[in-house]
């Protein structure tokens, strides 16, 4: 029963990886033969000022998403795992935007956040504030993709810290309740070293997810307002599929899942010394 | 053995899913001539019509068409189709500035070496458009099919109720228009209505609806590059530039990203658009009772003597070099492109065929009696551009766009600097 995913694996991970690694040293547009250019196409990456934008920008991206959705989805599955009412509604509810398309996501978002026609700022203005560049500040386009993808993926998060926060044992909290500590202090001193491994997890996944952040600037901005939300995975798709430097876009890419490796890893040993 | 059967089965469905997509679209040793249209309903009901008409008198060459197969765009199917080797015999929708790459690739047929085809192509086009579409090796590879020129559309009645009877022809009467027209209707400081609107994304093709029309009208038909050159550190590019940037600054063009909302032209929220003749269809369409529109020619510099060019949106035939035969399909294309069906072409797309004097040709003449909104297309089809010759177009387009968006949107650069700087960095890839 292996046979079956030992092909899709060589057809639709080996190969590409292997060609992928062949093209860094090839220009090639596609309609033409490959060309040999050794290492040429990482003496063009070294100097190239926007892709490090682009990786900077993805960074930007990380570092208030990822502690933005970990805050908001812990926050929500402990509020989910009280004894609340129409509980199974708001469980449901939070977890819809995961499964609608991220393009219509995408879409519905660019129009609440129109600076001049947009519902938000419609709303700021009927009391009496400023408009806001939501998508069209250099300064905010990047936090407002934050936001936008927060909204999408935190129902992932919630589910996932739910069943860590489940598989707390009761009497800890019953032993706390005891020795008097507060809610709060249960929460530090219990909920979360208890869910550590959960909270790595959706690090982990966060940060894999933020880092190929794609249809959320492709659409909403096309990498604008001045580069400013050019994420690395826009700039390398670009390179590859509107300019066709094929060769060029390899190199990229796997000079940016070196990078994510080193992130991951880093991330890991953090945790673990923790 | 009935787990062996699955494991098989499960192996044989992924191996033709994996592949499928790979498969070739056609026998290329097929009998007929394939021959891919654009997807539009319009232009399918031409290929459908031309093609029945074809097969009718001419039996021994067969042809037949299928629209191009849809996906993100027909420039990404057809790259497809190129690397996969399943390309039709020819394709009527190519844009011209990815020709170049084509024939480089020699992936495209030489066409002046067919019979007929120099002779048919000067009768039917003049020398300017030849010019434009021969390529850097002197040879031609496309046919010059049909434009859609950028003009300006305008609501007749709003320019009316501010004093404008006639559409604004020059960059000061626009912008006297845009101050006239703009309004805070509700007092919160920002404006309700605005002069115009062209798309702010940086994405390297918007540039066709804003920058690159009104450089051409400010240049006389100027161009971006030639050969190794950059060729647009020039006034025209600097005044269209500011231009444009004085109608962000103003807040007379909106800021918004509009690709999913109701029609603000038609709604009366903006007043003009640098648009084409396809708004036609949809305007006569969704159009308000009592709703007026028009098309002029776009602003020009107040200083601007001469004629007034646009970008004419070209897109051309091809023939693939997987064709068996380009001498024969020669023929059907030369069908293709003939007065009649030139006319039934205007007839069922709205869209112009790429023929010299079509408005003063008589043939004609009851089309645009019938179809008046389709008449200064016609008149401005003397003087269009298509696109410059060069392999490096996308990237020279993308450059400007990202100026553009520091110079016109953002107001962080003068338009001079702008340009040195995106003349410095198209000559970069030119070499």
């Amino acid at each position: 029963m292996v046979s079956p995913y030992l092909l899709h694996l060589l057809v639709f991970v080996a190969f590409p990886v292997i060609f992928s690694f062949i093209l860094m040293f090839h220009r090639w547009n596609i309609i033409s033969s490959m060309e040999f250019v050794g290492l040429r196409n990482f003496v063009v990456l070294f100097q190239d000022r926007l892709f490090f934008t682009a990786i900077y920008n993805t960074l930007i991206f990380l570092l208030i998403h990822i502690p933005l959705q970990i805050a908001v989805a812990l926050l929500l599955a402990e509020m989910l795992n009280q004894q609340i009412r129409f509980r199974a509604f708001f469980r449901a509810a939070y977890f819809l935007p995961v499964v609608i398309s991220g393009v219509v996501v995408t879409i519905v978002w660019q129009q609440l956040y129109g600076f001049d026609m947009g519902l938000i700022n419609r709303i700021l203005t009927g009391l009496g504030l400023s408009r806001v560049g939501w998508l069209t500040d250099p300064n905010i386009a990047m936090p407002s993709i934050a936001l936008m993808a927060t909204w999408k993926n935190v129902g992932l998060y919630v589910v996932l810290f739910l069943v860590g926060l489940q598989g707390v044992p009761e009497h800890f909290y019953e032993a706390a309740d005891i020795d008097g500590a507060s809610h709060w202090q249960k929460f530090i001193y219990i909920t979360l070293p208890a869910i550590k491994p959960t909270i790595f997890m959706v690090v982990v996944l966060s940060t894999l997810g933020g880092f190929s952040l794609f249809i959320e600037p492709y659409i909403m901005t096309g990498g604008g307002p001045m580069n400013s939300t050019i994420s690395a995975m826009l700039y390398i798709y670009k390179q590859g599929f509107t300019f066709y430097h094929m060769g060029y876009a390899a190199s990229l890419g796997f000079f940016f899942a070196a990078i994510i490796m080193l992130v991951v890893v880093i991330q890991k040993k953090l945790i673990d010394r923790e | 053995m009935v787990r062996s059967g699955i494991e098989l089965g499960v192996i044989l469905l992924t191996v033709c899913i994996s592949f499928s997509a790979c498969g070739r679209v056609d026998d290329q040793n097929r009998s007929y001539f394939l021959y891919w249209s654009a997807n539009n309903p319009y232009e399918i009901e031409f290929a459908d019509f031309v093609v029945k008409a074809w097969n009718q008198k001419n039996p021994a060459i067969p042809v037949r068409f299928q629209p191009v197969p849809e996906g993100r765009s027909s420039e990404e199917f057809i790259l497809a189709a190129v690397v996969g080797k399943t390309t039709p015999d020819f394709y009527s929708n190519m844009w011209q500035g990815d020709v170049e790459s084509y024939a480089r690739a020699k992936v495209l047929v030489a066409l002046d070496t067919l019979d007929g085809f120099l002779q048919t192509i000067s009768q039917r086009c003049d020398s300017t458009t030849i010019a434009e579409i021969t390529s850097s090796d002197g040879h031609i590879y496309q046919i010059p099919w049909k434009i859609n020129p950028i003009m300006l559309l305008y609501n007749k009645k709003e320019m009316a109720s501010i004093g404008f009877e006639e559409p604004p022809a020059t960059y000061s009467e626009y912008l006297e228009a845009a101050e006239r027209f703009c309004k805070d209707f509700n007092g919160d400081g920002y404006f309700d209505r605005w002069i115009g609107y062209s798309e702010v994304l940086v994405t390297w093709l918007q540039r066709f609806f804003d920058f690159y029309p009104l450089y051409l009208a400010a240049s006389g038909g100027g161009k971006l590059v030639e050969g190794s050159k950059v060729m647009f550190v020039n006034d025209a590019a600097i005044k269209s530039l500011a231009f444009l940037q004085k109608l962000y600054a103003r807040n007379y063009f909106s800021k918004e990203i509009l690709s999913a909302r109701q029609d603000v032209f038609l709604s009366s929220v903006i007043a003009t658009r640098f648009t084409g003749p396809w708004e036609i269809i949809h305007a006569e369409k969704f159009k308000p009772a009592g709703f007026e529109y028009d098309f002029c020619p776009l602003p020009i510099p107040d200083d601007f003597q001469g004629n007034r060019y646009t970008y004419g949106d070209p897109k051309n035939i091809v023939i693939f070099n997987t064709c068996r035969d380009p001498q024969a399909a020669w023929e059907f294309l030369a069908f293709i492109i003939n007065r009649e069906n030139d006319l039934k072409f205007l007839e069922i797309t709205t869209q112009l065929p790429r023929r010299k004097n079509i408005f003063s040709d008589p043939y004609y003449s009851d089309y645009f009696k019938k179809n008046q909104k389709m008449i200064p297309f016609a008149r401005q089809s003397r003087f269009v551009r298509g696109t410059d010759v060069s392999p490096v177009l996308k990237e020279v387009f993308d450059i400007i766009s990202q100026e553009y968006e520091f110079c016109v949107v953002h107001n962080k650069k003068s338009p001079e600097q702008a340009v040195a700087d995106a003349a410095q960095a198209v000559q970069l890839i030119l070499e």
